[in-house]
Parts: structure tokens; sequence; C-alpha cells
């Protein structure tokens, strides 16, 4: 309600009327999802908060020894030492006033002091420069451990997550979110828990003393408090919602940053150059612009609380300052006179009452600023487990069945799917293949060819019906195991950073050269890599760029067959590869294919026509399914007019020659 | 004996002492583009000067930035002699004109006007003042500050640079030095990676294919945010410094002027002392800064690709192996923020020692003057105080070229893209009209930057108004040969005439729009359809994308999309099937009207209905312009008014099919007749 009231929209903001609405609530939850990540650390964390406190602890120590030593040993000159500081610096009872004769220190005594005191103060140095460089290492060691455990947990999950998910996902928000927005763990301890505590300790300490001080000062924080709480809690939904629409701007920066680079052939074939820079500009602008909002508000927050907090001051100053000036009493009850040691308004009490509510009310601004800094901390995390809250839609079962030792039989049962729920995929699709065959999907571009055999790998689930290997559901076999037993040539040809052999290897640890070597000749990728400067180790660039398309179309190949798997699917394996190294692709495979099941996806018939069984596949179901030459054989067929159309062409070619 | 001479060289491992402080200057993680990382001092010098350059577009921002900051020195110099005021004369009750100590003569105008008030109206006065210098300058709060928390490595840092900022005011003047501050930093980010960006997209093809997209964003997002930060380095913080001393030394003459002259002379042995320790440590700094950001490119490259081939990562089981090297990369890149850190903190540490060994000296002798009776104690903490301050000031005057290593490791990498050589600056400015002769290839040879040879000794004509097709064996060159003609690539040798002119002296607007290009790979915008065409030709009208969609046979699957045409597609299309997204290619190719239409493998994922129609469709066109086609499909091939066949890199002989099959001896005969092996025909 209240927030509605303040929301506005601004011209270039993202839409982000579903900012979280952080509750105290979710605080605790989000701190507690952030606890699997910090608990393997917890030792560390311990120590190194104890070992900051206690450094801490020597400084103050050795800042008030030495301020005494220095000042009032040695350049004032009228006492001597204290035993334990005699003893501290080496010195003899001489120095000391242990036997209460309270003679003041000769001049040499204290050059002696002096001398000694330098010389703990250059060791101190040291070791604390040098302690500072091992503690800022080891702190950062902390922070970077926590935040790479989250990363790596974060893109784990992505990796893990379904296709549907990441179709709709831009890469630059994920990249976005594992870099920038998983960072902010690192404040959380620092910023969400030992900041607070520490304002809250500075604060309270204030105001403790200042209730023995003039009890009436309380009253005049009381007046600022109230105003600054409401203004605070008006502005944070507005912080919250520039906060995120910062993050979602950047975001969509990077995304389209990505997106541009990645299409950047198109782009320069099209020349688009100036286009793509437009939006970029416009992107940029829109990322500044909102990181500029949320700084705003967080400024003019702060700038208001300044102002309430300054005119308080400034008044009670003037209120001190008449007391003191009337020399007014004081009523400090004898217990706190050790900490407020005043009878009566003075200048060391004027000064005092001055820093407590100076002191009381920085605090307060400390907790203004942190608190709208929070807000940013709080939506970078939200968006950060974001992503892990996401479940993958394809799980394993918790008690996956063993996968059968040999496979025997593929089997579509009843397949329905679709990708949006009105445009259906496939409709009750029925389809089985044995082992030992090759069975061609052919049908026209969008019947579903590729999506058939990506529910074999289980990158989909069917949405009624089910995929099923020796009769058993692969929903009850682990993800894993398919995926392990399943090898399939991509149409894209993909292809990763790194060298040949490892490409070609790719999702085989350690694997021998022997066998990437011979994959590669059954895909009859051996000639051309051996022909290359490094042979195997040829490193590929971005995205396998350097290869002609034949050739990165033999290196899917070879990755597919080097896997040994019993299941292997081929999609559009050969469109690229010119006749002559088609042939031969195919007469290895059919060999390297004896003992497994073979799914190829294609439109060249010479491809088709090394199948045992040609399923044609039209508006979602298998609507022809035989051998090339029992399908030919029926008049007005599906597939022979399909084929007729492919061959028109070269039937005019035979008869002109 | 080669064998001996090797194992005798020193082994190329690094050990931890040459990984931390080890000579840059070779490719680091997979860069292939950007492998020569090595600054000198003098390209430093040149390179932030450069930098600084960048002021010139934001002056005006700059200068208001300047004046608000340096303005704040007046009342930073007004406020102690106020609190005096209020302490001696109001609390303390002492009359005006009572003072030991003189007041500086820009105090007179307030010391006048609280002339002959009584302490309480004094109070009055300057309580008004203070209020009035509250709702100003923000007196007596503090100053403003804009920072978001951020991570603990430079990528995470990027977002600070930019848009964080603030003043030492508060008030009003806090808020508008506080915008001034941001939108100038941000304009300076944005003008530079914009130039950065502009840069990265006109790389040549040959560069880009080389370039990991992760670096790139990297570069854009996370390197070139440091350029506000070696501007304030070399402007406004020496100035600050400056500022700061001269106050410090005016405030020395003025109260111990007589006692220690020596002494400023003194501190400002820091300055030289800052300089000698750390200057040695430039190199260093700027290296391990550099070896950070190239590990954070890395870590943003491996993951951008995992993410962007996660459909290959997924059905090839790879997600294991695809976190682990994320988890790799991004340790590394932690520990490499961390070696930074480890060199910068020692830089600082040194320095720390010596300038605190000198103030322990000077301290001493002070010491030693106060107990002779010289100096009071008072004047003790008096002058130590002052000569710390000068000290620092002058120190960090010194240590002002170690301040601008990291952000010049950073900005090398920036300027290093804005610098590479564009596409366009081989070209000319003539522009193309209709073609009227066609596009020839004179003497034409082509190597990779690797040295292997992709084409040679191409003389080759292909007249306008015709349908040419180019055929061969996988690698032959047909691809290298075709992005001669849009200059996707250069010749190494030789020259591609259009009508005759060598296309290095037609205006490349001119002559990539005049040429479309569709390409093997069918990259898709995640985008409407219809602004996926409007890339290629924004202007054009609803019957002319209808047209090009339906000729490229995508109007079936278009209808029975929800929003039609302005379906938006999912991540790079792939919510589309690997041939409805060729086909919108094709469209895409057909909606821009060029006189020159290329397209690489058309037909290889049409089924062969949407072949033969789009063929029908290219002859149809062919005949008022140039239609090029790469195809091993017979069908295709066989309708081209003109075959070149191609293999090894030169074109072997050019015909119509029925000239080429006629020839018994021909290459190409023996290459059709190898497709027709299993022609179902022949059974």
């Amino acid at each position: 309600m209240s927030e509605a009231r303040f929301s506005v929209q601004l011209p270039g903001d993202p839409d982000v009327s579903d900012a979280p609405r952080i509750t105290g609530r979710r605080i605790l939850e989000l701190a507690a999802k952030t606890w699997p990540f910090l608990r393997p650390l917890k030792m560390h964390l311990i120590f190194y908060l104890l070992l900051i406190g206690l450094s801490g602890l020597v400084g103050t120590v050795a800042y008030t020894q030495g301020l005494d030593l220095l000042s009032n040993k040695v350049l004032v000159g009228e006492e001597k030492l204290l035993p334990v500081q005699a003893s501290m610096l080496w010195l003899d009872d001489s120095f000391a006033n242990a036997d209460s004769e309270a003679g003041a220190p000769t001049e040499e005594q204290r050059k002696i002091v002096l001398d000694r005191l330098l010389v703990w103060m250059a060791i101190l140095l040291v070791v604390a420069i040098g302690s500072f460089i091992a503690v800022w290492y080891w702190g950062t060691w902390i922070w970077h451990s926590v935040n790479q455990s989250l990363r790596v947990a974060m893109v784990e999950r992505s990796e893990h997550l379904s296709l549907r998910h990441h179709s709709d996902t831009r890469v630059g928000d994920t990249v976005f979110r594992v870099y920038q927005d998983s960072a902010q763990i690192i404040n959380l301890i620092q910023e969400g828990l030992i900041g607070p505590v520490g304002l809250l300790f500075g604060f309270g300490w204030a105001m403790l003393l200042l209730v023995f001080l003039a009890p009436s000062l309380l009253l005049a924080l009381l007046v600022v408090g109230v105003p600054t709480l409401w203004l605070t809690t008006v502005f944070t939904p507005r912080i919250r919602r520039r906060a995120l629409a910062n993050r979602v701007a950047n975001s969509d920066l990077t995304s389209r940053l990505q997106e541009t680079f990645v299409a950047a052939k198109i782009i320069k074939a099209n020349r688009a150059e100036d286009e793509v820079l437009r939006r970029f500009d416009r992107d940029s602008h829109r990322a500044l612009d909102a990181a500029f909002r949320v700084r705003l508000e967080m400024v003019v927050l702060s700038l208001l609380v300044m102002m309430m907090g300054g005119l308080c001051v400034i008044v009670t100053e003037y209120v001190m300052a008449s007391w003191s000036n009337e020399g007014s009493s004081l009523n400090v009850p004898a217990v706190m006179v050790f900490l407020v040691p005043f009878v009566a308004w003075n200048l060391g009490a004027f000064q005092f009452g001055r820093d407590q509510t100076g002191g009381a009310i920085g605090q307060g601004y400390g907790a203004v600023r942190m608190w709208s800094q929070l807000q940013d901390l709080f939506i970078a995390l939200e968006r950060a487990f974001f992503v892990l809250d996401l479940e993958p839609e394809v799980k394993s079962p918790d008690d996956p069945e063993p996968f059968p030792v040999a496979v025997e039989q593929l089997e579509w049962r009843t397949v329905d799917f679709a990708y949006e729920p009105s445009r259906p995929v496939l409709e009750s699709l029925d389809l089985v293949a044995d082992v030992g065959t090759i069975t061609a999907i052919v049908g026209a571009t969008g019947s579903g060819k590729s999506t058939l055999m990506s529910m074999l790998l289980r990158l989909y689930d069917p949405d009624q019906g089910a995929v099923l290997i020796n009769g058993i559901d692969l929903k009850r076999l682990s993800v894993e195991d398919i995926r392990a037993n399943t090898a399939i040539a991509l149409q894209k040809n993909v292809l990763f950073t790194g060298s040949i052999a490892d490409n070609i290897g790719y999702a085989i640890p350690n694997i021998d050269r022997d066998r990437i070597v011979e994959a590669a000749k059954i895909a009859c990728a051996d000639e051309f890599i051996e022909a290359l400067d490094g042979g195997y180790d040829t490193e590929l660039g971005e995205r396998g760029v350097k290869l002609s398309t034949g050739q990165r179309q033999r290196l899917s190949i070879a990755r597919a067959v080097v896997r040994d798997t019993p299941i292997l699917i081929l999609d559009e394996p050969t469109a690229s590869l010119d006749a002559v190294n088609e042939q031969r692709v195919l007469s290895n495979l059919e060999q390297w294919g004896r003992q497994r099941v073979v799914f190829l996806i294609t439109h060249r018939l010479s491809t088709i026509r090394e199948a045992d069984t040609i399923a044609f596949l039209e508006e979602g179901r298998i609507v022809e399914l035989g051998s090339h030459d029992d399908l030919m054989g029926r008049e007005d067929g599906r597939y022979r007019r399909f084929v007729q159309a492919e061959t028109t062409g070269r039937a005019e070619v035979i008869r002109d020659d | 004996m080669t064998d001996d001479a090797d194992s005798n060289t020193p082994r190329r491992r690094e050990g931890l002492f040459e990984s931390i402080f080890g000579k840059g200057g070779r490719a680091q993680y997979d860069d292939q583009v950007d492998i020569d990382t090595e600054l000198s001092n003098k390209e430093t010098f040149f390179l932030v000067g450069r930098a600084v350059g960048l002021l010139k577009p934001v002056k005006e921002l700059f200068f208001a930035k300047f004046l608000l900051s340096t303005g704040m020195w007046v009342p930073g110099l007004l406020l102690p002699w106020i609190g005096k005021i209020i302490v001696d004369h109001v609390v303390g009750g002492k009359a005006l004109d009572d003072v030991e100590l003189r007041y500086p003569p820009f105090m007179d105008p307030i010391l006048a006007s609280l002339q002959g008030l009584g302490p309480m109206q004094i109070m009055m006065v300057l309580s008004i003042l203070y209020v009035g210098l509250l709702f100003f300058i923000g007196t007596r709060a503090g100053g403003t500050g804009a920072y978001l928390y951020e991570g603990s490595d430079a990528a995470t840092q990027a977002e600070n640079q930019i848009s964080g900022g603030g003043s030492e005011a508060g008030g009003l003047w806090g808020l508008l030095e506080y915008w001034v501050n941001v939108r100038l930093t941000q304009r300076m980010v944005n003008l530079l990676r914009t130039d950065l960006f502009q840069g990265l997209t006109r790389l040549s093809l040959t560069t880009v294919q080389d370039q990991r997209i992760g670096d790139s964003m990297y570069r854009v997002l996370y390197d070139a945010p440091m350029v506000p930060e070696v501007v304030y380095q070399l402007t406004l913080r020496p100035l600050a410094i400056l500022i700061a001393a001269l106050i410090q030394i005016y405030l020395i003459e003025y109260t111990y002027g007589d006692i220690s002259p020596e002494l400023v002379w003194v501190a400002w042995s820091a300055f030289p002392i800052a300089i000698a320790i750390t200057f040695p440590f430039s190199g260093l700094i700027r290296r391990t800064n550099q070896t950070k950001r190239a590990a954070g490119s890395s870590t943003t490259s491996s993951m951008e690709e995992s993410l962007d081939s996660i459909t290959a990562v997924q059905s090839l089981g790879g997600m294991d192996r695809e976190k682990e090297r994320f988890a790799e990369r991004s340790e590394e890149s932690f520990l490499r923020e961390r070696y930074a850190i480890v060199v910068w903190a020692i830089v600082v540490a040194l320095g720390g020692i010596f300038l605190s060994s000198l103030l322990i000296y000077w301290g001493r002798g002070v010491a030693h003057d106060v107990i002779g009776g010289l100096l009071t104690p008072g004047d003790f903490f008096a002058l130590i105080g002052i000569l710390v301050a000068i000290f620092y000031a002058a120190g960090e005057l010194g240590d002002t070229w170690i301040f601008v290593q990291e952000p010049a490791a950073a900005l090398r990498r920036v300027f290093f893209f804005i610098d590479q050589e564009r596409d366009e600056d081989a070209h000319g400015e003539e522009e193309i009209g209709t073609l009227s002769e066609g596009v020839a290839f004179e003497n034409l040879s082509y190597q990779y930057p690797d040295g292997s040879t992709a084409l040679k000794d191409i003389d080759l004509e292909l007249p306008t108004n015709s349908f040419v097709a180019i055929v061969g064996p996988t690698g032959a060159g047909k691809t290298s040969l075709a992005y001669m003609i849009p200059a996707l690539l250069r010749p190494t040798r030789g020259r591609v005439l259009i009508d005759g002119r060598d296309i290095t002296r037609i205006d490349l607007d001119s002559l990539r729009r005049q040429v479309t290009y569709v390409f093997q790979e069918h990259l898709l915008l995640s985008e409407s359809i219809r602004d996926n065409l409007g890339m290629a030709n924004p202007d054009a009208t609803e019957q002319q994308l209808t047209a090009a969609l339906s000729t490229a046979g995508c109007m079936d699957f278009i209808a029975s999309m929800p929003q039609g045409i302005d379906t938006v597609l999912g991540r790079s299309g792939e919510t589309l099937s690997v041939g409805q997204q060729q086909r919108l290619s094709i469209a895409r190719g057909l909606i821009r009207n060029s006189q020159i239409l290329i397209l690489d493998e058309p037909t290889a994922a049409l089924d062969p209905i949407a072949e033969n129609r789009l063929v029908d469709a290219l002859t149809e066109v062919s005949k008022d312009r140039l239609v090029v086609v790469i195809a091993h499909r017979l069908s295709t091939i066989r309708r081209a008014d003109r075959i070149v066949f191609m293999d090894q890199g030169g074109v072997l002989e050019v015909g119509t099919h029925e000239i080429l099959m006629a020839d018994d001896e021909s290459q190409y005969r023996q290459y059709v007749m190898l497709q027709g092996i299993d022609s179902p025909e022949e059974r």
C-alpha cells in the first residue's frame, strides 16, 4: 500500500514490479541459506574474527601505554615508570617508582626510556605490518573461498537445469548472477552481522553516558530518531526496487554484450554494427541511470537524516553551551563518576557531551547508510539464491534402477510432447528400435525429429507416455547413467575451447590417445587432423571456428563414437559432408554399429538408405515405418513422395547423361 | 643431439615465484588474440596520458567537480576557528579580543559581526551560521557517499568504479557534487566502453574468430570502468594532496616558522623516498593486475561458453566437466586477485616502514629537544602532527605512479582492442550502385594467420544476373572464397574486383549493403522474428517481410506460432528446429534485396520439398542480381548457370552442369558420379 504510493516508474527502468518483499523473516531465511557456504570455513571465520578483535586490543594497549610513556614519562618527565613498564622496557629498578620514592627521572634516564620505547615501536611496527599483510591475505582467502563455493554451486545448478529453462534464460543473466550477485555473500557477515553489532554497541554506549550527563539530551535524540525511522521505512522499498532495477539493467547489459559477440559474424555481414552499437549504448545508459537512481535514493535518504541529525547536534550544542556558560551543576551518580567525571558544566563536560551526542547521531547515520546498502545486498543474494532454488525439471529418481547391462530394445510408448501447450510437437508417438539396427528418422523440417531423440537423453521428458529401455521407463534410471550410455552427434557442431583431442575426448576424463585416434578414423577425421600443424593437439579457437563445417561435423561424430556407448544418435551427421566423405563415414559407422542401437536423423537419401528401418515422421506421429524398399513400394506413400521430390532433379541429370 | 639440447633448456613450467612475479609477455590462459601483455614504464606513461585525454569530452563536468571538491577547503579552514570561538568565548566566557593566538585574517568578517555580543548571543549567531552551513554543505553532519557493497575481485568492484561517488560535503552541496561526480565517471566509462564495443564489433573476421566472447565481455564490463580511477589519480588527487600540504605548510609557518624552518624540507623528503621505494615495483604491480584480469576473463569465458552450448554439454554428459572447469578458472582468478593484493600490500608496507623509520628518527631528535627544555610537550605533538600530515601528503604524491598501475593494466586491455585494425580501415569511400558486370577474382591467394594456405592463384569471373554454384569436397576453400566478396576475409595476394573496381576502394558500408551473406551457422538473436529480419533491413515493408519469409519456406511454421511473426525466439532461436532456424536465416538474407546474394550450404538442413522451392526462388531472383550458392546437393547444383568446382584451395573447373558432365576427364563429373552412386534410380 505505502509501497505503491511511493513507487515511481521512470522511463527506461526495467520492469521490476516483482521486486521481492524483504521481511525480517526473509532476511533470516537468506542468512540460513548462506550457512552451508560459510560452514566449511567456520573455524577460519571464528579465528579470523578473534584475531581481528585481539589485534584491536593489542593496538589499544600499545597505544595507551605508548602515549603514557612518551608524554608523561619522557616528554613531561616528572614521574618514574611503573614497575611493569620498567620490566617491559628491560630497565632496572632505578627507573621505576617501586620504592615509592617519587623522584623525577634524570634527563639521561628519560633519553634511555625514549630509546627503549622507540625500539619497541619499531618492533611493533614491523610485526604489525607483517601480520597485517598475512591477515589481509587470510581474510581475503576466506571471503574468496566462500564466494567460490557459492559460484560453483550456482554454475553446477545451472548446468543441470533443463533446456526448457535455458531457452528462456539469457546467458548474460546467469553470468551476472554467478559473478556479481553471488559476490555479496562476503559482505553478509562483515556488514550484515558485525557492522550492526558494532553500531549498536557504539550507540548504546553513547546513550548510556548521556543518560548520566543530562537525560534531557536523550529526548532530543528521540525527537530525531522517530522521523528517521519513518523516513527509512518509506525509503526502504524504493531503494530495494531501484537496487533490483540496477541489477536487472546491468544483467541485461551483460546479456546484450554476450548476444552481440555471439552474433559477430551476422552483424558484420549485415553491416549492422551501427545498429548494435545503438542498442548497446541504450542498454548501457539504462544501466548507468539505474545505478545512478539507486544511489540517488540512498543519498537523498542519508541527506535528509543527516539534516535532522545535524540540527539535533547544533541545538544540543547550543543548550550545552548555555549550561556551561552558566556553569550549571551536574548530578552524576557516584558509581558513574569514573565514566562521567564532571561535577558541573564546564569546558570538559561541554566537549564530552558534544562528543557523545555527535557520536550517537553518527552511529545513527551509519545505521541508516548501512541499512540502505544492505537492501542491495539482500536483493543480490535473493537473485543468487534464485538460481540455487530452481529445481531441475529432469531429475534422477531417489533410488534409481541399475542401467541394463545389455541394451536390447528402445521404445517410445504413446509419447506426447509440446514446448508450449498450444503447439504440440509429438502426439501419441510410438516407435521401437532393436539392438543391431539402424533407424533413420525422416520427416519435414520442424516435424519433431530432434525432439524425439532428445527424449532418449532425458533432455526433455514426455508430457504423456514414456520412453523405455528394455521395457524400463527412463524415469526410473539415473540421468547420469542414461547420458553415459547414449552418445549423440548434434546437428549444431559445437566445439569447446581446447585441443582437438580434448574435444573428441570431451566428457571422458583421462582418455587414451589411441581411442581418440580410432574414433577419429571412424569419423574420417584422422586425415585432416594429421594434416594440421599441431595434429591432435591443435588448439581450437572460440567455438572451433577455424575448421570448416564439414570438418567440425566429423569431429562431432568422432566425439560421439569415442564414447563407445550402446546407443548412438546422429543428428544430420552428413549434411555438410561431400559425397565421398559421407559414404566413407557411413560405411565405417555401419561396421561399428553392429552391436548397438543407432539412430540417424537426416534428409539425405544416400544416408537414409543405409538404415534398416525408416521412420517417417509427420505432424508429431510416425506415419510410415519400414525399410526403404518397403516404403518405396507403397503407392502414394508419404515417404515415396518425399524421395521423389529429392530425386526429380537427379532423374533429369541421369537422363541428360 | 637436438634432443639433448632441448632437454638442457630450462623447463617452461613455472614455479610459484615465477608465477607471481614472473615476466608477462606470453599467452595467458586461453587468450589467442591479446597475447603480448607486457607494458614498459614508458608505454604506461603514454597510456595513462591517453586516459587523461578522455577528459576532453567531459571537461565541463570535470571542471564542475574540480570546483565543488576544492571549494570545500574553504569551510574546512573556517570551521576549526569557529569551534575555537565557542570553546573560548562562549563556554569559557572570555572576551573576543582576549586571545593569546591571533585569529587568521580570513576570520575577520566573522569576528567583526560578533563584536559586542554576549556569550549566548555569539552562540546564537554561530548556531544560525551552523544551520545555514548544515543546509548548504552539511556541516556538523558529514559527507555524501554512494557506494554499494562490492565483492573482493576486480569484476565486482567495477560497478562502484563506474557509479560510486560522493562528496566531502553534505547538504545541497553534497547532493550536487554526488550528481556531478557520478555522471562524470559514468560518462567517461560509457564513452570508453562504447568505443571499445565498437572496436570489438569491427574487428576483422579472423580476429573475431580467435577472440573469446567472455574475454570481450570482461573488457567492456570490468576493464573499461577503471578509466575514472586513472584520471582521478592523476588530476584531482594530486591537486587535493597539494592543497592539503600547502595548508599544513601555511599552518607551520604561521605557528612554528621561526622554531624549525627545516621541518618542511624534512617532511618533503618523503616525496622522493616514496618514489624511490615504490617505483621499482610498478612493473610487478602491472603484471599481477594484468594476470588477475586475464584470469577473471578466462573465468567469464568458461562460464559463457558452457552456458551458451548448454544443449551440447547436457547431451554429451559434460555438466560436471564444465563445472570443474569453471571451478578451476574461478579458483585461479581468486588466487590471482590475492597475489595482486600481496604485491600491493608489500609495496605499501615497505613505504610505510621507510617513512615510519624516518619519523622515528626525527621524532627522537624533537623529543631530545623537549627533554632538553627547548620545546614543550605540546609542541612535540603539534610538530609531529604537522609533520605526519606533510609526510603523508608527500608520500601519497610519490605513490601516484604506483596507484595508476592497476588501472593501467586494465586500460591496456581496453585500448588494445580499440587500436586493433578495423574492417573499414582497409577500405576506400567509393559507392557501388547497380551491379553491371559482376565479381572477379584476380590471381587471388589466401593464407590463414597460422600460415596454412586456404586459396591459391584464383582467377575467376562471376557475372551478374546469374546463379553460380561453388562445388567441391569439404575443406576445398569454398567458404573462404565466398568470404572474399563481402570482404569478410582479405586476400593475402591478388585482388577482388566488383564491376572492375578493386573492393578496397569501395566503402565498406556500401559493399556490405550490396552483398548479403547467409552463413552456414544459422545464428538468430533472441528477439522476435520481425526484429531478426529487421536487423538485415530495417526499412522492409510488411509485404517484403512476408514475401521473404514465404520464399524461404517459413510461413507454414510461423503460422502455427501464437504471435506469428512477432513471436520472440528463445535464446539464439533454440526453440526452433535447426531446419526452421536455417529457413529464417535465408529469409533474413532475402529481405536485404542486395545486388549480390551468397548462400553457404542453404539447403543442408532442408527437406527436399523445401529445397526445391528455395532453388526455384533463387533462380528467379538471379535474373537481376548475382546469386552464389555453396552446395553439396546435386539437386541444387545442377540448376546453376555456372558451376565453379574447387578442390584444395584452387578452382579446377568452371562451366555449366551439361558442359562439365560432357567431359569424360572432368573432375566435377567424377564428383557427381560419386554422389550419384547411391541414387535410388540406379538400382
